[in-house]
């Protein structure tokens, strides 16, 4: 599988009077990992709404390889992994996950593996109602991943999560698309979430968004809680919080 | 445990029979109210003659029930796929909805003739509007981001209505088909009261007109049970299908932020010239005789003559100086005992269940009950129509206050606010748009309850002048009356509708799409 690039290309969309982004420009690396950071409000998901193609850009463009974001989507190469879990209620567990690879087109056969992975066992039958907030994330994780995507996109996808459980699936869950070649952008509050996870990270303005800073997570080790403690990432993660300090 | 709690209600059940019984025994009034004995005679002396009526009205009930919710689900449908058709189409079934099925009566008698066909449509008519706007809120209870994940797998609006809004709307359409047994049930009985050879409809209305107390009883009792079986069943049937109840079932008048009064005024009108160009083209489709199927333009004829029009108007008066206090009386009852009932919340759980129970009723049925026990005045219709409004303002109101999010009661609570401020200031605005949806769906139920009554027994009124000119086949007067009370109810939902938006635009700006 050969995972494309991602160019955004002077990006511009507003809602009314506000101006969500502004002219950004970004070309994320095939099967690499980038992570949009900034402050609430900033326009970050935005930016991975308009790469999901469910918004338009007013003016700039966004292409994916050579192909607009719809096209992508249609052939089942995208997926996508919302601040809210938005599980269907009438579903079980294995049937929300399930559906990702339904809509997709492509064979649920992972749904159990996925659904120990991000540590939901034993909950396969429940409905999302029985779920707590951070099960029901996982649960729409698990939904992301199942279709094998090109393009995977989370919109902060461990919010709701507990710090433990956290922890471990920023650790367990990016092998397994680094594995895939799969292109994934992040967006996330989180300064080392956005270390652990990703090749590079790119700092937002406020609204409108366009890029403060631009750094690239290069350290060596494997990417496990002590690869946060290593001077490289340490400097990485002073760097990246005096760029949203406005430093 | 279960056999216990049987046993109990047995028990209850029987003391309360026997309550009943010597209340009768003690009481002078034995000419109004019917002991069970009484009507455990009444029913095992005409056990065969009402087993046939009951079998009948609900066939009638049965093949009502099914074309009305296959018309609503028909137009939820084409509403979804053709947004632009909503607002036109919902006007056009409202303003249907709005003709009270006492005065669609008898004009179905006289297109159909003789047969089940007016007891059927009836009992469609009284189920479509409501069936409809359950599946409108449930096909729209869709959450934004259930339609973002079908796009991000480059899914269209149709995969989105086949794996998402259908099955969203299921438990929203179970609880329209659950309202609609005893609507049903009521639309056709309301076609017998107009005129049919056999059913309980006609039964009742021979008791009623011949003061046969026990036999009014007996039939109003046993028609309640029936509707309430068919509600129960239904409700069963739901709980078993969806297994979860839905969130909000009645919500706001959708508004498009653009509309000028311009506008509306506009839209009006065209629902007016389409309601008279379908009237008239149905009547020459189907090349109708002219003396019993009144075109438009007789009726305007007719209503230009002076004599013609002040007969109607001052019926008209009458009948909705009628309604408007029972219509006023039930609304108010209804929120403020939703009110009372949740500043004690034990009390509230136990009445629940009756007041669901007892929205299952056609209350309709029990009307001549009430015009026995009330007289044949302002009080007995006062009580009726408010007895009609009362239940399902309650049940709507009281699900209503249960909107309040639970994370405000906690925040009440942080601050030491007692349960009187928590209602003023957090239930009650969350309220709101709940008793307003039941407020305009009290309109037409007042209407119909009114007329009803006065069709059924006081001899005043719009009512009675149907009933009086269709058996002396003033056919121009009976069209008459019924498109003036359409044009009445129209307005009158359009006038609550009003108020509602004006109010919400404060409270309850968000329920306001």
């Amino acid at each position: 599988m050969i995972s494309p690039d991602i160019i955004c290309d002077a990006v511009t969309k507003s809602f009314g009077a506000t101006q969500a982004v502004s002219e950004f420009s970004a070309t994320l690396k095939a099967g690499h990992t980038t992570a949009l950071v900034g402050p609430s409000g900033c326009g970050k998901s935005t930016i991975l709404r308009m790469i999901a193609g469910l918004e338009t850009p007013e003016r700039g463009e966004v292409l994916v390889g050579d192909e607009a974001p719809d096209a992508v989507a249609r052939r089942g190469a995208l997926a996508m992994s919302f601040q809210d879990p938005s599980l269907l209620p009438w579903r079980s567990v294995s049937a929300n996950i399930a559906l990702g690879a339904e809509l997709a087109r492509k064979p649920a056969d992972q749904v159990d593996h996925l659904i120990d992975l991000v540590g939901l066992s034993g909950f396969a039958d429940h409905r999302p109602a029985a779920l707590s907030g951070g099960m029901r994330q996982r649960a729409a994780i698990a939904r992301s991943l199942i279709s094998k995507p090109e393009v995977l996109l989370l919109d902060e996808p461990f919010g709701a999560v507990d710090a433990i459980t956290r922890r471990r699936l920023n650790v367990d869950l990016p092998p397994l698309w680094r594995a895939r070649g799969t292109t994934v952008v992040l967006v996330t509050h989180s300064v080392e979430e956005a270390l652990l996870l990703s090749d590079r990270v790119i700092v937002l303005s406020s609204r409108p968004a366009s890029v403060v800073a631009d750094i690239a997570v290069d350290a060596p080790g494997p990417r496990d809680s002590a690869f946060l403690d290593t001077p490289a990432v340490q400097d990485h993660a002073r760097a990246l919080y005096s760029a949203l300090e406005g430093r | 445990m279960i056999g216990v709690n049987l046993w109990r209600k047995l028990l209850a059940a029987g003391a309360l029979l026997l309550l009943w019984e010597g209340a009768v025994a003690l009481s002078s009034d034995a000419v109004l109210i019917s002991s069970p004995s009484d009507i455990a005679g009444y029913l095992s002396e005409n056990f065969a003659l009402i087993a046939r009526a009951s079998v009948e009205t609900s066939r009638n009930a049965f093949w009502g029930f099914l074309w009305g919710n296959a018309a609503a689900i028909v137009l939820s449908a084409t509403m979804l796929v053709l947004p632009r058709s909503e607002r036109f189409l919902l006007a056009l079934a409202l303003l249907v909805f709005c003709v009270p099925l006492i005065a669609s009566g008898p004009i179905l008698r006289v297109l159909y003739g003789p047969g089940t066909g007016p007891q059927v449509t009836l009992a469609a008519l009284a189920v479509y509007y409501t069936t409809l706007l359950a599946l409108l809120v449930g096909l729209r209870a869709v959450s934004q981001n259930w339609i973002d994940l079908m796009r991000v797998y480059g899914r269209g609006p149709l995969a989105t209505l086949m794996r998402v809004r259908a099955r969203a709307s299921l438990p929203y359409l179970f609880v329209g088909l659950q309202i609609s047994a005893p609507a049903a049930f009521l639309g056709a009985m309301i076609g017998e009261f107009t005129g049919a050879e056999r059913g309980l409809g006609v039964l009742t209305l021979r008791a009623m007109r011949g003061l046969e107390t026990d036999a009014t009883w007996s039939l109003a009792l046993l028609s309640a049970a029936i509707a309430m079986t068919g509600y129960g069943a239904l409700g069963w049937l739901g709980r078993r299908a969806v297994g979860y109840a839905p969130e909000i079932l009645l919500s706001a008048p959708r508004q498009d932020a653009d509309q000028t009064w311009w506008r509306s005024l506009g839209q009006t009108l065209l629902i007016v010239a389409c309601v008279v160009a379908v009237w008239q083209l149905t009547m020459d489709a189907f090349d109708l005789n002219r003396f019993f199927a009144k075109r438009p333009g007789d009726v305007w004829g007719f209503l230009i003559v002076a004599e013609n029009r002040d007969t109607l108007v001052a019926a008209l008066a009458q009948t909705l100086g009628s309604a408007l206090p029972g219509y006023l009386a039930g609304l108010s009852l209804g929120a403020g005992l939703a009110a009372l009932l949740i500043l004690w919340p034990g009390l509230a759980q136990a009445t629940l269940p009756f007041a669901v129970a007892l929205r299952a009723i056609p209350i309709i049925t029990t009307a001549p009950l009430l015009v026995l026990g009330f007289g044949r005045g302002l009080a007995g219709t006062t009580v009726v129509v408010a007895v009609m409004i009362f239940f399902p303002t309650l049940v709507a109101c009281q699900q209503g206050l249960r909107q309040t999010p639970g994370q405000v009661a906690d925040l009440f609570r942080s601050y030491g606010a007692g349960r009187f401020v928590f209602l003023c200031k957090a239930q009650i605005p969350a309220m709101l748009p709940a008793f307003f949806a039941s407020a305009r769906m009290a309109v037409p139920a007042a209407l119909l309850a009114v007329t009803t009554v006065e069709w059924l027994a006081t001899g005043k009124g719009v009512g009675v002048l149907m009933a009086t000119t269709s058996s002396t086949s003033n056919y121009n007067m009976l069209w008459s009356c019924v498109a003036a009370l359409a044009g009445v109810a129209a307005a009158a939902y359009a006038l609550v509708a009003a108020l509602e938006r004006a109010i919400l635009r404060v409270y309850a700006s968000e329920q306001l799409t």
